[in-house]
């Protein structure tokens, strides 16, 4: 058997821990730049909070309801999980890390696979403070089925598809749009040939579900059925590729601002790729207009550099990252978002460097290894390049954001005794 | 930082460094071309690990500041930062981080003929009763207090 393990309501659980009396309250938590809504407690859906919802359409709801919101924490997500998974990985060593909030577990050897979720989702709740639930089922799909059940329908939060017959009932129930990887386009589609429910899927022929929904869907269609088809992926890897994107807190014009604005998101990527221990050889470089103002100029930009040897130094990313923002730059664009892709990773020990290597790599790591350094007592980004600037006007919009509580000593809770 | 076994090779010991920073390694284990090497080489994994001695449990184990004077007699000062373990069960006594009606409060837990007490350890504050009716919560139990010795640090 295998179990997925999803914390519920994650970053609004994450903002609870340190706030207890939000408890049983409404809480929402906002996209990068107070955009839109990303998480919500039950209390905030119940009042009809949508997923997605512009900030300022909230104003109408938060007049008459008690809604407690904020700004994206990141830094305390992410230390969050990581208190979860290593909670979870004690009880389990067969984990794969699916997302910053779910795990996939193998249950299977002694004991009853409920008893093994009842008392993982304590020590979750104890030690982190984050509530979990989990769906155990013979498959990874049939599991995020299982977890559904158990997130909406159970009061200990764990449900299991132990037979056919169980897992019969819970597939006529559920509506093809629930089920994962499937889209409202294709849900759409599958509507209008007469399937409906999960069940009315597995009863299609392969061919036809492979016509409609690719091969990785007719997978997912066989793990419903009960056949095995993502295995569970222990190792974790190396990420294969590092993105750093942000959508600006102003419209940007300029290319001075956007020099600023990809200079530090090509420092972040190389401290990212040092962090891993590893390299990256292609560095990608995009810029786009604003979407959601079809009357302005649309524009996509997009390149990418392969360098002749992979590297991890800021000084050669953010060179060649400025590069490709000239090649990709229009004067005559209003700009939203950029980012940094770099991908072709290798790890840092296998570095091949080319016969015509150019750059004094000795030299890099030592500053590069000095800087990681002082910025890990000093705090992020105190020594950084030239080129990106202070206090920059592309910097994100965060007004409610909570302190890092379990990340920086200065931000430790406090508490009055 | 961490020194992690990997090996040993007749007099030369292998270990691979964990979250450190390559300017503070001691130079164990280094092939002495000349000389005698230092009787203490094989002992210098023992430096002393401050984090290892106050986290036992590295991912239940958080830091909060604490404000006010209601725990001064039990060593609590204000803006005295207190190691907290959630992992932990609390013995009676115990010092704990607790959350009563939705707010937080650090008291001694005290429990005597099946009635539980939140103590203060100054005498101008009084104990709390905690009955079932009150919405009551162990957030964790203080496991360390860390105190700046100086004034003029503080």
């Amino acid at each position: 058997m295998l179990a997925l393990a999803d914390c519920n309501n994650f970053y609004a659980s994450c903002e609870r821990i340190f706030q207890p009396h939000l408890q049983n309250k409404a809480v929402v938590v906002l996209s990068n730049n107070d955009g839109c809504v990303i998480a919500r407690s039950n209390e905030a859906k119940n009042l009809g909070i949508k997923m997605g919802v512009p900030a300022f359409q909230l104003k109408e709801i938060t007049k008459k309801n008690e809604v407690h919101i904020f700004s994206s924490n990141f830094a305390l997500y992410g230390d969050i999980s990581k208190r979860v998974m290593s909670t979870m990985r004690e009880e389990c060593l067969k984990m794969e890390v699916y997302s910053i909030d779910e795990a996939f577990m193998d249950f299977s050897g002694e004991g009853s696979p409920v008893d093994k979720a009842v008392a993982l989702k304590q020590k979750v709740q104890q030690h982190v403070g984050v509530p979990i639930s989990i769906g155990i089922a013979p498959t990874k799909t049939l599991c995020k089925v299982a977890g559904l059940i158990a997130k909406k329908y159970t009061s200990s939060g764990v449900y299991i598809l132990k037979d056919q017959k169980t897992i019969e009932k819970a597939l006529k129930w559920l509506p093809v749009e629930e089920l994962w990887g499937i889209g409202r386009r294709h849900a759409q589609s599958l509507k209008s040939s007469g399937v409906h429910t999960a069940f009315d899927l597995c009863q299609a022929e392969d061919s036809w579900i492979r016509l409609k929904l690719s091969v990785v869907g007719l997978r997912m269609v066989k793990e419903l059925r009960g056949t095995p088809c993502f295995p569970l992926e222990e190792s974790s890897n190396r990420k294969k590729n590092i993105c750093t994107s942000r959508s600006f807190g102003k419209e940007v014009k300029t290319i001075e601002e956007l020099r600023e604005a990809i200079s530090s998101f090509a420092n972040t990527c190389a401290c990212k790729l040092r962090q891993q221990k590893s390299c990256a050889k292609r560095i990608s470089v995009f810029i786009l207009t604003n979407r959601h103002k079809p009357n302005a100029k649309q524009y996509k930009g997009l390149t990418s550099i392969v360098m002749d040897s992979p590297t991890n130094s800021s000084l050669e990313i953010v060179g060649l990252a400025l590069k490709g923002l000239e090649q990709v730059f229009r004067g005559d664009c209003i700009y939203k978002k950029a980012g940094i892709i770099v991908s072709d990773i290798v790890p840092q020990n296998q570095q091949q460097l080319s016969l015509f290597d150019s750059v004094d790599r000795k030299k890099h790591q030592l500053i590069m290894t000095s800087v990681d350094e002082i910025n890990k007592k000093m705090g992020r980004d105190k020594v950084r390049l030239a080129v990106q600037g202070h206090s920059p006007r592309w910097a994100l919009k965060q007004e409610r954001l909570s302190p890092c509580y379990s990340t920086k000593i200065e931000d430790a809770l406090q508490v009055k005794i | 930082m961490k020194f992690k076994f990997l090996n040993t090779n007749k007099d030369l010991i292998f270990y691979s460094i964990e979250d450190a920073s390559l300017g503070d390694v001691p130079l164990f284990g280094d092939a002495v071309p000349a000389g005698f090497p230092s009787p203490a080489d094989d002992y210098l994994d023992m430096d002393l690990n401050l984090h290892d001695y106050l986290v036992q449990n590295p991912s239940a184990t958080f830091c909060v500041k604490a404000i006010g004077d209601s725990m001064i007699d039990a060593g609590i000062e204000s803006s005295d930062v207190m190691v907290i373990d959630r992992a932990l069960t609390p013995k009676n006594n115990d010092i704990i981080l607790a959350v009563v009606e939705g707010e937080f409060t650090v008291k001694r837990i005290k429990k005597s003929n099946d009635e539980l007490y939140l103590m203060p350890a100054n005498e101008n504050y009084r104990p709390m009763k905690i009955t079932t009716e009150m919405n009551f919560q162990v957030w964790g139990v203080v496991t360390f207090i860390i105190h700046k010795a100086n004034a003029s640090t503080r």
